[in-house]
């Protein structure tokens, strides 16, 4: 590289002289934020910043947005390059793949520990951005899970809110199966390659494909086996389910109303409010698991956080405009629920107006503080280094139990080849 | 002997036909989508809707749009004109004046075409960084411009142009630049046409690079808003046929256009 | 005397046509290539790397997705490049025929696959797929299954469907190539052919295909290569969750396991590197066969 780096840097700079090709938008104080889904994460980082600059007019922060999956390539193509030029102030990174960046470059984030009171954050979220005593993030929306459900359907099929208060997973087959008895409607879309119900599941028991050290928590692991159990046999029970591909796809399914519910995390509210059934809906806990030590019914899905990268021209007013709304302005956080159903991991949020009101889209139920009742609850875990790589593992697994493998040889079979991927 | 005949164009007709109606559905099925509202797309209406302009206006207000299309166009265009000089320059040098070190060379393109782009990217984009032309039209067409492929194509294309012409040429006192500009350009236009229609939808459609380098909204091409788009937590497929439709739509103009040319070539631009 | 100097001056011309193309090449391709080849012998996680020899080649012979990864990559290849060809060349002839009716219409249906972005395409196909999609509901209303196929979740038909998406995507691209190729053939030579009474098969097979083996071998090396690259289908229809390759890494491909092995795994740019060389050598093979093929045929 260096040898033709001087070189390069000549021919380049003859080429763009010439052309004026180059249009560098580097301002030193100007903060740039990079996020996914602009019309969630955008719009809620976008009312951060107009109440920011309403009381600081010198300050310049910019949201750029791309696919999720395109802003993880373009981090980590930069973060592998060594090359800071280009890189944005502040950058939204999904909670799972944290210890991923954090850990892979160090040095690349910008350590808050001092600078941000975190007692006042969810403390699963904090617990995943830090390494070493060290807090990186600003934690954001929280993935609290919930088993959001068609409140008329279900009461077609007997079942009232009271019902679904306390399930087990296995109970949650015997609902979908009356459901579908009685309405001819399956409970679920299911995307048998989206890995977020043994997410669910296994966070929901305080477990996680690795342990606190890291080590893989696979083999010999009974909540892991359970869960994997489990989530087989739902998948063995076509009547419980519509079969999706995608994203589109399983979000359409419960839009369009042709399933009953879906169980995911709480920033699925703004989207299944963005229809025309008010009134239909309602959220009970998620299930818990069967017979497994440290049970519980609730747990985690997705949620995010914000990263301030060390090399920043504009750091300190990145740092300081995180640290003056998002972990300041309660009523900041009241707007954004409103707006996005964008559910803070700000624990003094929670005691705002909006927190607290009854939605009737979900027919008068509380929701919000239902979610909150729930987050506290949530078993805290170490989402580690390799979560995609036991996804894939799993994945590769699923066809041949649902045709009735048996569940030891595919453990013993994901161990293996997520040891051999992970040396 | 006549009715077997008869038949079988019969048959090839029918078949032409059915390979149309394949490759065009789906097209009549974004169009469709464009001018539905979410939930009737993902319901799987085939039928047209009536929320076509409310998408639209749904996507103007979202997008900066002439801004967009002004990046997409600049980039797609300039670098397809570049592309199709160096490119045939290219090609004609490797065909008409073969030597042994040249052939050499050749082999040895064919090998880096191979070389996926994935695994260049990073030490690319440390190029670009350090060279300080991150987030530039310029970043964005360089590393396309001598695109090995269309160098290619141009070789191989070149085995048709007739040696004669050249000579003949030669004979008339021309110099190699001229017969180049003014005899092989000319006479190989459709060539021409069908390596811009491909180069012009590659450049327009390009996806990663562009992504990897871009860093402003400003700079963004149609290809990386649409994909923006798509990344909704609950994703609003009318909006995104809209903006598919758009971004599809100069691509299709510009073979439409191109189309005419493929037929002046087939009137004998080769005698 | 003058011969020689004649000689002088047209490798100089040579040299100079192709030398625009040649620094931007050097520039843009060698350096990056030689980059990953000197990455290729390290190992580590992202930028923490250090020289491992041939550890990561000997990753490759115990990784079980690499074998998965290189079986599909090779299925993909032997099946859909051939059935391509072939259709592209035969529409290519079709379509050539002045009589024909309908054939600018015809010529622009079927080449406008091609010009779709990936993302509308990847949309389409995966609604157009989908269990109780368009293709599903045709194939039973017509009574050829009874029920609905698994496009996305069965490993054997999500291969079909990437076959398919492909095939549908680049036919009428390589058919352009062809219908290109035939405008330089000069019509006299099938006047002549026609008079002599030889049949329209055998002035497909004689005249039709020999002049156009260079083109058929463009295509074909450029379609092996892109096959052997294939990624773009496999990363968003046959993708869930972000994750392509579905199910169960049943298309999952060499091009997609570097993407994951570089943005969606820990990052591990050598092994990355590493895998990438095999599809260099790869090319290299099925190259060299196919230029050897064509030249003795």
């Amino acid at each position: 590289m260096t040898f033709l780096a001087p070189r390069l840097r000549n021919v380049f700079g003859m080429a763009t002289g010439i052309s004026l090709l180059a249009l560098s938008a580097a301002w030193a104080d100007e903060v740039t934020v990079w996020c996914w889904a602009p019309e969630f994460n955008g719009a809620a980082m976008n009312e951060a910043i107009a109440r920011y600059t309403a009381a600081n007019p010198d300050a310049k922060i910019t949201v750029v947005d791309f696919a999720k999956a395109d802003l993880e390539q373009k981090l980590q193509t930069q973060l592998a390059s060594g090359t800071t030029e280009g890189l944005p102030d502040i950058v939204l990174i999904e909670d799972y793949g944290a210890q991923k960046y954090l850990q892979s470059f160090p040095g690349a984030f910008e350590p808050l520990t001092d600078k941000i009171d975190y007692s006042q954050f969810a403390d699963y979220k904090v617990g995943l951005a830090t390494v070493d005593g060290q807090t990186y993030s600003l934690p954001f929306d929280s993935g609290v899970t919930g088993l959001f459900y068609r409140s008329d359907l279900l009461e077609q099929a007997g079942y009232k809110a009271a019902d679904l208060a306390d399930l087990t997973w296995d109970q949650v087959i015997e609902v979908g199966l009356k459901v579908k008895e009685a309405t001819g409607k399956p409970l679920f879309s299911i995307d048998i390659n989206d890995a977020g119900a043994m997410r669910i599941m296994l966070q929901s028991a305080g477990q996680w494909y690795f342990k606190e050290d890291g080590t893989l928590n696979i083999k010999d692991n009974p909540v892991f086996k359970k869960s994997l159990e489990t989530w087989v046999k739902m998948l063995q029970t076509p009547d419980l389910y519509k079969q999706v591909s995608g994203w589109g796809d399983y979000t359409g399914a419960f839009n369009n109303g042709d399933v009953a519910g879906v169980f995911t995390g709480v920033w699925m509210t703004g989207g299944i409010k963005n229809n025309n059934m008010a009134g239909k809906w309602a959220v009970a806990p998620i299930p818990r698991l069967d017979g497994v030590e440290g049970a519980t019914n609730a747990s985690n899905l997705g949620g995010s956080s914000w990263y301030v990268l060390s090399s920043a021209p504009a750091k300190d007013t990145a740092i300081d405009f995180l640290k003056t709304v998002w972990a300041g302005d309660v009523d900041f956080y009241q707007k954004i629920l409103v707006g996005q159903g964008a559910f803070g991991a700000y624990l003094p949020a929670r005691e705002g107006e909006a927190y607290s009101a009854s939605d009737d889209y979900f027919g008068g139920q509380s929701v919000w503080a239902d979610f909150s009742n729930w987050q506290a609850k949530i078993p805290s875990v170490n989402y580690g280094i390799f979560t995609g790589e036991v996804d894939a593992a799993i994945a590769a697994q699923l066809p041949g139990l649902i045709a009735g493998g048996s569940i030891d040889d595919a453990i013993t079979a994901i161990d293996a080849q997520v040891s051999q991927m992970i040396q | 002997m006549r009715i077997f005949t008869k038949l079988s164009s019969f048959v090839v007709q029918a078949l032409l036909w059915l390979a149309a109606f394949i490759s065009v559905f789906p097209f009549y099925w974004m169009l469709s989508g464009a001018t539905n509202t979410a939930n009737d797309i993902t319901g799987g209406k085939v039928t047209p809707g009536t929320a076509l302009f409310d998408n639209i206006s749904k996507f103007f207000t979202l997008v900066d749009a002439p801004r967009i299309f002004f990046n997409s166009f600049f980039v797609a265009l300039v670098g397809t004109a570049i592309t199709l000089i160096i490119t045939s320059m290219a090609g004609y040098g490797f065909e008409m004046f073969r030597s042994k070190a040249r052939d050499r060379i050749f082999g040895v393109l064919l090998l880096m075409l191979s070389v996926p782009f994935a695994a260049m990217m990073i030490p690319l984009f440390v190029m670009f960084s350090k060279a300080g032309l991150m987030n530039s039209y310029a970043a964005i067409m360089l590393p396309t411009l001598a695109s090995i492929f269309m160098i290619f194509y141009f070789r191989q294309n070149t085995k048709a142009f007739p040696h004669e012409l050249r000579d003949a040429a030669r004979m008339d006192g021309l110099k190699e630049w001229q017969i180049f500009a003014f005899i092989y350009m000319p006479v190989m236009r459709s060539t021409y046409a069908a390596a811009m229609i491909i180069v012009f939808m590659t450049n327009w459609n390009a996806y990663l690079w562009p992504l990897i380098v871009l860093q402003t909204n400003e700079m963004k091409t149609i290809t990386l808003v649409v994909a923006s788009l798509a990344s909704a937590y609950t994703p609003d497929y009318g909006l995104i046929m809209i903006a598919n439709v758009l971004a599809t739509l100069p691509t299709i103009l510009v073979f439409f256009l191109l189309q005419r040319r493929f037929v002046e070539g087939m009137l004998g631009s080769v005698k | 005397m003058k011969l020689v100097t004649y000689s002088n001056r047209e490798n100089w011309a040579g040299w100079s046509f192709i030398a625009p193309a040649m620094v931007l090449v050097g520039l843009f391709m060698v350096y990056p290539i030689l980059w990953s080849a000197w990455m290729s012998f390290q190992t580590g996680k992202g930028m923490m790397t250090k020289f491992g020899g041939t550890d990561n080649i000997v990753r490759l012979t115990q990784d079980p997705i690499f074998q998965r990864a290189l079986g599909n990559t090779l299925l993909f290849l032997v099946i859909q490049v051939p059935i391509m060809i072939v259709l592209a060349l035969l529409f290519a002839v079709a379509l050539n025929n002045p009589r024909l009716r309908g054939r600018a219409i015809l010529r622009t249906a079927i080449f406008l696959p091609c010009v779709t972005s990936l993302v509308a395409y990847s949309v389409l196909f995966k609604s157009m797929f989908a269990l109780d999609g368009v293709v599903n509901n045709t194939l039973i209303f017509l009574n050829i299954v009874d029920e609905p196929i698994g496009w996305m979740f069965d490993p054997f038909w999500a291969k079909v469907l990437i076959i398919m998406a492909i095939t549908w995507r680049w036919v009428g691209y390589n058919m352009v190539f062809y219908l290109a190729a035939l405008q330089n053939i000069d019509p006299s030579i099938y006047e002549a052919a026609k008079v002599d009474g030889v049949p329209a098969y055998a002035r497909f097979w004689r005249i039709t295909v020999p002049m156009l083996k260079p083109v058929i071998l463009f295509t074909t090396v450029l379609s092996t290569i892109g096959t052997l690259q294939l990624f773009d289908e496999v990363n968003t229809i046959t993708a869930s969750a972000g994750v392509g390759g579905q199910p169960a890494d049943a298309t999952l491909t060499l091009s997609l396991y570097i993407y994951n092995l570089t943005f969606r795994f820990m990052p591990s740019f050598g092994y990355a590197a590493t895998v990438s060389w095999v599809i260099v050598i790869l090319v290299g093979i099925l190259s060299w066969l196919q230029f050897r093929v064509a030249r003795e045929r």
